[in-house]
């Protein structure tokens, strides 16, 4: 089968090469079959018969063929039989070499036979090559261009889409920067605004930029600006606050509105109130540091500069007191400013919180928080005001105002009290912290003031010749300059009562509502410029401050003070120089006295005392809290005179002695003396302790120049005249003023005043009562009357019609008294009360003294007793006509005892009893005396008057 | 009380009504002068403490009135006066004239070793004078008086007036021509505790006086 299939193929081909005539067939038969070598290695070999090789083809078996995988070999070898025929197996092979060498001629022949088709064919395959490869080329160009047009087409119209898209996309990137840069810029404009103080556009403006920025968030630079626009909107907060708190100083309402608004678009009015509050107060901590600082320094040189770092309370102990009053006025008018500018801030909140409230509807929030506001701020009142009055109370309490002179003390009181009413007026508050504070310094200084008066006083008196001062007629304490401020008191049309007026006066000044009425003086009378603390009376008219408008109304009350002591001094020479030859009778010369009574008997130290009670008047009208204090000084001053006169003229022994001095009297001086006068110090001992001694004073001592001896000069009557009418008339001008100094003083002090005035004041007059007996007692030698008296005898058996000596001599001496007198009175009016008083002593002495020189008689007749009436009668006749005095004093005593004598046993008894007044000496010689009873009852007598000086003792 | 100085002073200022003492007081112890002056009554009162040649003096002055009714209350201050102000107006010749008076009453009322400073006050009014700087100084140098012009008004020479005078007698007390421990010297010692000898001094004396 193989053979014949080799056979189909060959055929096939063989067929196919006569079929195909390819073009280069020549072409291939030329260049590639002209050798033919192959084919000719078999044709030499056989020549062949062509039948048999026909023969031998047909033989060959059919599996030769068959062109599966036969294994030819194998076939071959299974035909070979099991005992092998040599032969055959030859002939078998020369039987296929023969088929081999057929078929392989055969081929050969086909191959010859068909290798021109096959090289035709070859030409035409060759030429079908080159064309095709033609082709490629064409087609390989074709796709290169084509690629190149596609490449440069496509592209670069996506580019410029691309491209297209990106701008579009950098425009609007061009668009954000730019709004970008605008917001950079704003933060420039943004400075700008708040320089213009435009804090209200200036948020408004960053507020937005924020929220433009936040759109814009997705850029990174954004975040940056962002925080710094965060930055800026907080700085703008800081300059509002610094905006804010430039309202503490100087409040504007154009300013503090522009703030308040910002705050508003903040929403931050809460806040803000609480930063205005703390602004105000560390507005009040500052100015009040930097002023105080600010002088210290300016007095301190440049030698210490510490003073920055010292703390406020520190800085008011370096004041000095030169600087203190214009540092106070500085301090007060800068504080002002703060108070005023918080008060106008309430006032714009009162106006404008409200419209506030209306623009923005019915809110609840917002009117809560106008609620809070208005609550803060009507708190802050009372704390703003606790700083400021903190301040200056330090500030205050910081100098010793000890030495300052009163004008300027004064001057700061004023201050200080201009600012208490200013508190009243802020928030109604009574300022007990300044009060104080103003006490304590009012105390203070004037405690010092006292004490330097004091010794001023003791000065005076010392000093003190105890002559009259001439002052006019009428005079009384109202006509001194210091007691001028007074005038207006009394002087009011409406009331002719002073402490009427006065308590007006003191009424509008403490009415704690009293501002109301003003309305509010203060704060509208300076609210746009100018402070409570620059209208000051002038630096020269100090005296204004107690003036009122006495300046105006009193030009002429003024003039005559300094004229009329002139037409006084006319009177009074007159008076003395015309009268002083003249010798007049005496009893004239008394009923002139009686008509000039009226004249004041001052002296220097009277009139300086009344000056200082003046001057504390003065001050008790400015330092209302220490009126008491000072009134109590006053009554020092008033019993450091009495005192005075009592030591220089009436201390003597005898008199004090006296019974009938009053027993009150005797209590008061005991009272001054363990109250006010200082231990006089011991030689040698150690300094008494300073702060004992420091509210007592040494006792003063009389002027060497005052003679209180010599008969003559009636042992200084005129001098004790003087002293004691002068206390008097100063007791009679302090009770003037009692109706002053009493509404003056708080009412559980009156009692104070009322025993000053009774156990004191009240006194004066008695304190004549020693001063004057002095010279009655020494004016009659008494005891030379009693010697000549002794030497009468009165157991007479005669009615004698002839007085004896004695009396002669005790007129004499009263009559030397009376021209005396006369002759003192020449250089000083005597009152008629002291004449009287002296005169009363006199003769009560001069009784006394008869009593007892007929006491003083070992036996007595009827006669003798008859002339003791005589003489007696006759003193008394004697006398009426150099006294005048009415009745005279213990006739009574003298008559009494002469007629005892001729009392019957019976009625002796319960006259002795009766009389104590007598003496037991006096008594006894009566007794002894008398001859009309017997032995028995005289024993009994004697009994009697023994048994009662027991008792007496 | 607090003020500690080395020697008290009594000074007196005298001179006719008028002439302008308490106005030189005024101005030499506040610094001002005295618009509303009326004429004093008695003797008024002032105290100043001043520095002279390194020594403090506290100077205590009695300011007397220079009417003529007031002549026997002021005459008790002269009594242990160490200096005086005699004090005349240089625009009335009637002051001028009266200082012969006054200068008399000093002399014989004051102590002997008073020291006497002459004052022509109201220098301001220079048109109205009526005594001559040279007629004054001449009658300051026969009296052995030191002389000043003053003015009140102005304060012009104020405080030199007293300056000068507490100069004079400190010098005097240097040299030992005043004694300041003799009685009514007008001098006191500052020292607490030698103004309290002095005091027992006083009272020692006392009965001397005899009253």
């Amino acid at each position: 089968m193989a053979v014949m299939d080799i056979k189909r193929k060959f055929q096939n081909f063989l067929r196919k090469q006569e079929s195909v005539q390819s073009p280069v067939e020549d072409d291939i038969n030329h260049d590639l079959f002209t050798g033919e070598p192959a084919i000719t290695k078999y044709k030499h070999s056989h020549m062949v018969n062509p039948h048999e090789e026909q023969e031998v083809l047909e033989n060959i078996e059919e599996v030769y063929y068959n062109d599966e995988d036969v294994d030819t070999s194998s076939f071959e070898l299974q035909k070979v039989p099991e005992d092998p025929d040599l032969d055959q197996i030859d002939r078998d092979r020369q039987k296929l070499r023969k088929q081999l060498q057929v078929v392989s001629k055969k081929v050969s022949d086909v191959v010859l036979q068909n290798h021109p088709a096959y090289a035709a064919e070859l030409q035409r395959v060759m030429e079908l090559q080159k064309t095709l490869q033609l082709a490629s080329i064409i087609c390989a160009n074709g796709r290169r261009q084509l690629s190149g047009a596609r490449k440069s087409f496509t592209t670069a119209s996506l580019k410029m889409l691309a491209n297209y898209r990106k701008r579009q996309q950098l425009i609007g990137l061009l668009k954000s920067l730019r709004t970008i840069k605008t917001l950079q810029r704003t933060d420039l404009r943004l400075r700008e605004m708040m320089e213009e103080e435009d804090y209200c556009s200036a948020i408004q403006l960053c507020l937005e930029c924020q929220k433009a920025a936040s759109t814009f968030k997705h850029f990174t630079c954004i975040s940056e600006l962002s925080s710094k626009l965060q930055d800026t909107l907080e700085m703008i907060e800081e300059q509002l606050d610094v905006a804010l708190s430039k309202t503490c100083s100087h409040f504007d309402i154009v300013h503090y509105e522009k703030v308040q608004i910002a705050y508003r678009l903040l929403d931050k009015t809460q806040t803000a109130m609480d930063q205005l509050h703390m602004h105000f107060t560390s507005a009040i901590h500052s100015t009040a540091f930097q002023i105080v600082l600010g002088y210290v320094e300016l007095c301190a040189g440049t030698g210490n500069s510490n003073f920055q770092k010292r703390p406020y309370v520190d800085l008011c102990k370096n004041i000095t007191q030169e600087s203190f009053k214009p540092c106070l006025v500085d301090l007060c008018k800068a504080l002002w400013e703060v108070m005023k500018s918080y008060h106008k801030t309430i006032q714009w909140h009162e106006s404008h919180d409200e419209e506030f409230i209306r623009e923005s509807g019915v809110d609840v929030d917002i009117t809560l928080k106008m609620k809070y506001i208005r609550q803060k701020l009507d708190h802050g009142l009372t704390r703003i005001w606790h700083d400021v009055q903190q301040k200056v109370k330090i500030y205050i309490l910081g100098t010793d105002m000890a030495n300052f002179k009163l004008e300027d003390f004064i001057r700061v009181l004023d201050l200080v009290n201009r600012l208490i009413e200013i508190g009243e007026e802020f928030c109604g508050s009574k300022s007990e912290g300044l009060q104080d504070s103003l006490k304590q310094q009012s105390l203070n200084y004037f405690k010092n003031h006292h004490r330097y008066r004091m010794e001023e006083l003791g000065m005076f008196l010392e000093n003190e010749g105890w002559e009259i001062c001439p002052v006019k007629s009428n005079f009384t304490l109202l006509q001194l300059l210091e007691f001028r401020f007074m005038q207006s008191w009394t002087r009011s049309p409406a009331t002719n009562s002073l402490v009427h007026s006065q308590q007006e006066v003191e009424g509008e000044e403490s009415l704690p509502n009293g501002h109301n009425r003003e309305g509010g003086r203060y704060f509208d009378q300076y609210k746009d410029e100018g402070s409570p603390f620059d209208v000051q009376p002038d630096e020269e008219e100090n005296e204004d401050v107690f003036s009122g408008s006495w300046d105006d109304e009193d030009g002429e009350g003024r003039d005559t003070d300094s004229d009329e002591p002139d037409e006084l001094k006319q009177d009074y020479i007159d008076e003395l120089t015309g009268e002083a030859q003249s010798n007049r009778q005496y009893r004239r010369r008394t009923s002139r006295n009686k008509n000039q009574r009226h004249i004041p008997i001052v002296t220097n130290t009277t009139l300086n005392v009344l000056r200082v009670i003046g001057k504390y008047m003065q001050m008790m009208t400015v330092l209302k809290p220490i009126a008491f204090d000072v009134i109590n000084s006053m009554s020092q001053l008033f019993e450091y005179y009495l005192y005075t006169v009592h030591i220089f003229f009436g201390a003597d022994t005898w008199v004090m002695n006296e019974r009938s001095l009053n027993n009150r009297m005797h209590m008061t001086l005991q009272r001054i003396r363990n109250n006010l006068i200082a231990e006089a110090p011991i030689p040698g001992a150690p300094p008494t302790d300073q702060e004992n001694g420091r509210d007592k004073f040494p006792q003063p001592h009389l002027s060497p120049i005052v003679d209180l001896s010599g008969s003559g000069r009636l042992f200084g009557l005129a001098e004790r005249v003087v002293a004691a009418e002068s206390l008097v008339f100063l007791a009679s001008q302090m009770e003037l003023l009692y109706p002053h100094l009493e509404a003056m003083i708080p009412g559980n002090k009156k009692v104070f005043l009322q025993q000053f005035f009774s156990q004191t004041v009240k006194m004066a007059a008695e304190l004549r009562k020693p001063v004057y007996w002095t010279v009655s007692v020494q004016a009659v030698d008494y005891d030379n009357i009693l010697y000549h008296m002794s030497g009468v005898k009165w157991d007479v058996k005669d009615i004698m019609s002839q007085h004896n000596s004695y009396v002669d001599v005790m007129l004499k001496s009263l009559e030397q008294l009376s021209v005396r007198l006369v002759d003192i009175n020449r250089r000083v009016p005597i009152p008629k009360v002291v004449y009287d008083l002296v005169w009363e002593h006199c003769v009560r002495l001069a009784n006394r003294t008869i009593v007892e020189g007929y006491a003083g008689a070992k036996k007595c007749s009827n006669e003798g007793r008859a002339l003791m009436q005589l003489d007696f009668q006759q003193f008394l006749s004697k006398l009426e006509t150099i006294v005048d005095l009415r009745p005279i004093p213990e006739r009574d005593y003298v008559e009494a005892y002469i007629k005892a004598y001729y009392l019957p046993e019976s009625q002796m008894e319960s006259w002795i009893l009766e009389h104590k007044e007598y003496s037991n000496k006096q008594l006894l010689s009566l007794i002894n005396t008398v001859d009309h009873i017997n032995k028995k009852a005289r024993q009994r007598l004697i009994a009697i008057v023994e048994e009662m000086d027991r008792h007496r003792r | 009380m607090s003020e500690t100085y080395d020697f008290l002073f009594k000074f007196l200022v005298i001179g006719s009504a008028g002439a302008g003492k308490s106005c030189i007081l005024h101005q030499f112890i506040e610094n001002k002068f005295k618009q509303d002056s009326n004429h004093t009554i008695g003797v008024e009162f002032g105290s100043k403490v001043v520095n002279v040649g390194g020594k403090s003096v506290k100077l205590q002055i009695w300011d007397t009135a220079g009417q003529e009714r007031f002549r026997s209350v002021t005459r008790s201050y002269y009594r242990g006066a160490a200096g005086a102000l005699l004090v005349y107006d240089i625009t009335s010749r009637e002051t001028y004239n009266a200082l012969t008076n006054w200068l008399t009453d000093a002399r014989t009322l004051a102590s002997p070793n008073i020291v006497i400073i002459l004052v022509g006050n109201k220098k301001d009014l220079e048109a109205e004078r009526e005594v001559t700087f040279l007629e004054a100084s001449r009658f300051a140098q026969e009296n052995d008086l030191m002389f000043l012009e003053t003015s009140a008004l102005t304060g012009e020479n104020i405080e030199e007036t007293f300056l000068k005078c507490a100069r004079s007698i400190l010098t005097k007390i240097e040299s030992g021509e005043l004694d300041p421990e003799r009685m009514g010297s007008g001098i006191q010692y500052g020292d607490t505790s030698l103004r309290r000898l002095q005091k027992e001094q006083l009272q020692q004396k006392k009965p001397d006086c005899g009253c």
